[in-house]
């Protein structure tokens, strides 16, 4: 096998070019990377957002909280079967999706306002104040999330919103559910919203705690052929995946459909180089080749630089994306048209993805190239 | 024979170099191409919304609805000349042969007459006029659920529970390139009829208005919320396009991150020029140090270097949006538009992105070819003539 | 009693390896009288290539005046000893330095593309050049597909297609076989005698010292 420091030295001599190229992997590799790390946010502040043991039941033929509405009479119903947590407890909840302007001016965006019981937020273990205080029960004050929490008017401590003329909701406090959806939603009390809006009847949506993750799929069946009404039971977490598929899969789609089509320049790029490298070293080749070293020996060589090339390039981009973290961006949740923020989120799963398509770019871009270096024949040592 | 065909002659020394070198640049301009025109395809629909109709819906949210009586008053706004109703559907097929399409209950005697890009041959719009249960579809939309006119339909909703039994009434075509051809359209007074929808009795989505002066669109529409203004329910509204606008607004981020993606794609055909043309200035040091002595001066160098660089990039240029033109704007462009309507009802490469791109290819094939240029000019002609190729 | 063409005075030249001083030429004068056919010898890192680059106007001295052709070359910047150069030298070297993509014709026409002159005015003069080299069937010919001695012959032909006063050579026989440097020295001669061109020769080779008027020697950078 021809010694690994052959190749090192050959990419350390040739600074220029070897960084042009593993810059331009690096370009690929930061846009591939990137979406992963936005898909990974989106599913982070969606599939945070529920847990295994807890079933939201929707009006039967609605997909979201948004379009269900649920009559008051059969909230009582829910928490009949066995398999419910009598210590988890329950919550029926509504929504309504309002315009909120912009704090800076910069235009409009819907905002998801929840309206929920007095057990709303104890309901959700994960969910903290984290300035302010609580509502009370019963009165027109709100709570805003953390991520949207003075980006819009009105939407911090002392400020108001209007759901309807002469209904103001007062913010007294901010909090937090962990980097979830709810982050993004403001929360209120039920009644005053239900009646602001005219909906005094029906819920949007209710939560039922059940004794464990496994009770699921026995309550889902007991509430879905129940003839008294016909509802949809779902496993919050899958409601959230859903939403997450819809809102994060098409960009997600096309972020790395255009790292792959992109992928290709970089190949070529890199067995550019490779080829102009292997032209300026004909002469070494031949020698190895006249040394004894074999055809196969040469090729994995070449193979072998190019992979280490790529991979110069797959770890400068690996830690150029790093500095996403820090980038937070709003984005419509397809399911509720409301605003939610996204922060791009970096897993140890982005960066061995990005390590791996590197390596792929360098050992396709560089078989071509490394198969013409295993054809120099030892004459070419000669030759001046 | 001239200087040009000097540094076009060069391109043949490394012949297999220079085709790669062309096909990377054509595949970083063919990718950028498809990723402005999807942009551009996005903002169509803002683009094409018109700025002589206004839309007014309720000012807390999207989701709460108007008094249906409130469109006698809209009527009678000055400056509004005609005015029609809408509520959102919720529309989806209970055999999910397609993924989404927009359901619309609207009023039949005033839809057309506003949204007027819709167009029904009059006898269909009699049928529609005479049933109370007659729908009418986009033409897309009708040839993927597999009906014509006369046909039953069943649709369920979103919304309201329960499957909805239409006839089929009319299929509108489109005036327009970027208008929806996927859309579903029902009577407002069946919806409003039905016992299903007993919680929106008597109440109305959103209105759209045609105004006589669409320069006077800010004011009108000043007026009209003035109108509803001491009512419970207060309204907003503002010209379809900034409704449209304001709904894209939501995907500004992302925009911004196509853009940014855009940047990179550039900067990566940037450098795999800019190495190549870096590689053959190496290996023909010596040959400019012959021509500086015959006499050439550092200009010259510059000049061919620089003449080489933008030459393949104009011809990778070239050949990608070519290859885009053909294969977007004579393929799958068409082919969305006839059958992702609702999601790309318009989808061309636009001469300004064609062309966008290719100066892009020749501005960076200058700035490419910039460095080596530069040093080959500075080198010293004896040190240039003491090097071994 | 032809005049003076070279007139070098005081010529001093100091390369600077980091920090070492290495004086190449010390203290050198030359007079090289018009259509003269001059050969310099001497051992290898005698500043041979050195003297020669300073008469042609390709590097210039640290001391001394350099007048060469009616010019007095320490006087001009970059860009006129370049035009100067185009007019006034032709230039011959060891390894031929032909442009591979361009033909024979093409490669022998390239000074030209410097002067005003036109399209058919200069295949005229590429006609020509190759006529006296002995090679205008070859004109469409690439380099690839000549011999050593007819690519040195198209250089000739390129060193004086824009009729220089000087003709300088650096080992222009050193890649060629007996019978091409033989062939090659012929027609120097009789481009020195025909057409009175003064050449300026660096060799090794004591056949094409033979073939000089004047034969010079540059030991440790002083002339003989």
């Amino acid at each position: 096998m021809v010694p690994i420091q052959y190749n090192a030295r050959s990419l350390l001599v040739r600074k220029v070019t070897t960084l042009a190229t593993a810059g331009g992997i690096a370009l690929v590799v930061f846009v591939f990377a990137g979406a992963l790390m936005f898909n990974a946010g989106v599913t982070r502040a969606l599939a945070t957002s529920g847990s295994p043991d807890t079933a939201i039941i929707l009006r039967k033929g609605s997909d979201a909280e948004l379009s269900s509405a649920i009559g008051n009479d059969y909230l009582g119903l829910f928490r009949g079967p066995a398999q419910v947590s009598q210590a988890g407890g329950m919550v029926g909840e509504i929504i309504v999706v309002v315009t909120a302007d912009h704090a800076d001016g910069s235009g409009v965006s819907n905002v998801l306002v929840r309206g929920t019981p007095a057990n709303g937020i104890a309901f959700r273990p994960e969910v903290h104040i984290t300035r302010g205080r609580a509502p009370r029960p019963g009165t027109n004050e709100a709570i805003v999330g953390q991520s949207i929490a003075g980006r819009f008017a009105g939407m911090s401590i002392g400020g108001t919103i209007n759901l309807k003329r002469n209904s103001p909701l007062t913010v007294v406090g901010e909090f937090t559910a962990g980097g979830s959806t709810y982050d993004s939603e403001v929360w209120a009390d039920l009644d005053y919203v239900r009646n602001s809006l005219g909906r005094q009847a029906a819920v949007s949506s209710a939560r039922v705690r059940l004794s464990s993750a496994a009770d699921f799929e026995g309550y889902r069946q007991l509430i879905e052929t129940d003839k008294r009404f016909a509802m949809k039971v779902m496993r919050e977490t899958d409601y959230y995946e859903k939403q997450s598929q819809q809102t994060a899969g098409l960009f997600t789609a096309m972020g790395l459909a255009l790292a792959i089509m992109t992928s290709i320049a970089a190949m070529i790029g890199a067995a550019i180089t490779m080829n102009g490298a292997i032209a300026h070293r004909t002469r070494e080749i031949g020698t190895l080749r006249a040394l004894g070293f074999s055809r196969g020996a040469v090729l994995s060589s070449f193979l072998l630089e190019a992979l280490l090339l790529a991979l110069i390039g797959g770890v400068i981009g690996s830690i150029a994306v790093v500095s996403l973290s820090l980038v937070s961006v709003p984005l419509i949740n397809f399911a509720t048209f409301s605003e939610i923020v996204i922060r791009f989120h970096a897993t140890p799963d982005v960066f061995i993805k990005a390590l791996i398509f590197s390596g792929v770019m360098g050992l396709l871009g560089g078989l071509a190239p490394a198969i013409r270096a295993s054809r120099v024949t030892p004459v070419e040592a000669m030759r001046g | 024979m001239n200087l040009a065909t000097y540094a076009r002659r060069n391109l043949f020394r490394r012949r297999g170099r220079t085709i790669m070198t062309v096909v990377a640049v054509m595949v970083c301009v063919l990718i950028l191409c498809l990723l402005r025109t999807v942009i551009a395809a996005w903002n169509a629909g803002a683009d094409a919304a018109s700025t002589d109709r206004l839309s007014t819906r309720h000012k807390v949210s999207i989701t709460m609805q108007l008094p249906q009586r409130y469109i006698d008053e809209l009527r009678q706004v000055p400056g509004v000349k005609a005015a029609t109703w809408a509520n959102w559907f919720g529309a989806k097929d209970p055999k999910e042969r397609v993924p989404f399409f927009a359901g619309f209950a609207v009023d039949v005697n005033s839809w057309f007459d506003v949204q007027d890009e819709m167009v029904v041959p009059p006898d269909q719009l009699a049928a529609w006029k005479a049933t109370p249960s007659g729908a009418i579809l986009g033409d897309v939309l009708a040839r993927t659920l597999g009906v014509k006119v006369g046909d039953r339909l069943v649709i369920t909703s979103d919304i309201y529970p329960g499957d909805w039994q239409f006839t089929v009434s009319g299929i509108y075509t489109a005036k327009r390139k970027s208008v929806d051809r996927n859309t579903f359209l029902l009577r407002w007074d069946f919806l409003n009829n039905d016992p299903r929808a007993v919680y929106s009795k008597d109440h109305l989505g959103w209105m759209v208005s045609r105004i006589s002066d669409a320069s006077h669109s800010a004011d009108i529409s000043r007026q009209i919320d003035a109108r509803f203004d001491i009512h419970d329910d207060q309204t907003l509204t503002m010209t379809e396009r900034q409704f449209a606008l304001s709904f894209l607004g939501g995907f500004a981020a992302i925009l911004s991150a196509f853009d940014l993606v855009s940047l990179v794609i550039l900067a990566i055909m940037t450098l795999i020029l800019a190495n190549t043309v870096a590689m053959s200035v190496r290996e023909r040091t010596h040959e400019y140090g012959v021509l500086r002595a015959i006499g050439f001066t550092p200009a010259y160098i510059r000049g061919f270097i620089l003449g080489e660089s933008v030459l393949v990039a104009v011809v990778g240029g070239l050949a990608g949006i070519a290859v885009v033109y053909l294969v977007v704007n004579q393929g799958i462009g068409p082919a969305l538009e006839e059958n992702m309507s609702g999601l790309f009802p318009y989808f061309r490469a636009s001469a300004q992105v064609l062309i966008g791109a290719l100066v892009a290819a020749v501005v960076l094939g200058v700035v490419a070819g910039a460095v080596p240029a530069i040093r080959a000019g500075r080198l010293k002609v004896t040190d240039a003539l003491r090097r071994i190729d | 009693m032809t005049e003076t063409i070279v007139a070098l005075s005081g010529i001093e030249k100091t390369f600077f390896r980091g920090k070492e001083a290495i004086h190449v030429l010390d203290n050198l004068d030359l007079d090289v009288p018009g259509g003269s056919f001059e050969a310099l010898m001497g051992p290898s890192g005698s500043g041979k290539s050195t003297l020669l680059n300073i008469i042609a106007g390709l590097d210039r001295p640290t001391r001394g005046t350099v007048k060469v052709a009616g010019a007095d070359l320490t006087t001009m910047s970059d860009k006129q000893l370049a035009r100067w150069r185009s007019q006034t030298i032709g230039f011959v070297f060891q390894s031929f330095n032909l442009i591979p993509v361009l033909t024979a014709a093409q490669n022998v026409e390239l000074p030209l593309l410097l002067t005003q002159l036109t399209s058919a005015q200069r295949k005229a003069h590429v006609a020509t050049a190759l006529r006296i080299v002995g090679l205008e069937d070859r004109m469409d010919h690439y380099p690839r597909q000549l011999s050593g001695g007819q690519e040195q012959r198209v250089a000739i032909a390129r060193a004086i297609v824009n009729d220089p006063k000087i003709i300088v050579a650096d080992e222009p026989t050193g890649d060629l076989d007996r019978k091409s440097a033989d062939d090659v020295l012929t027609l120097m001669d009789r481009l020195n005698k025909e057409l009175h061109k003064t050449i300026f020769m660096v060799t090794h080779d004591p056949a094409a010292a033979e073939r000089a008027s004047v034969q010079r020697r540059l030991d440790k950078g002083a002339l003989q």
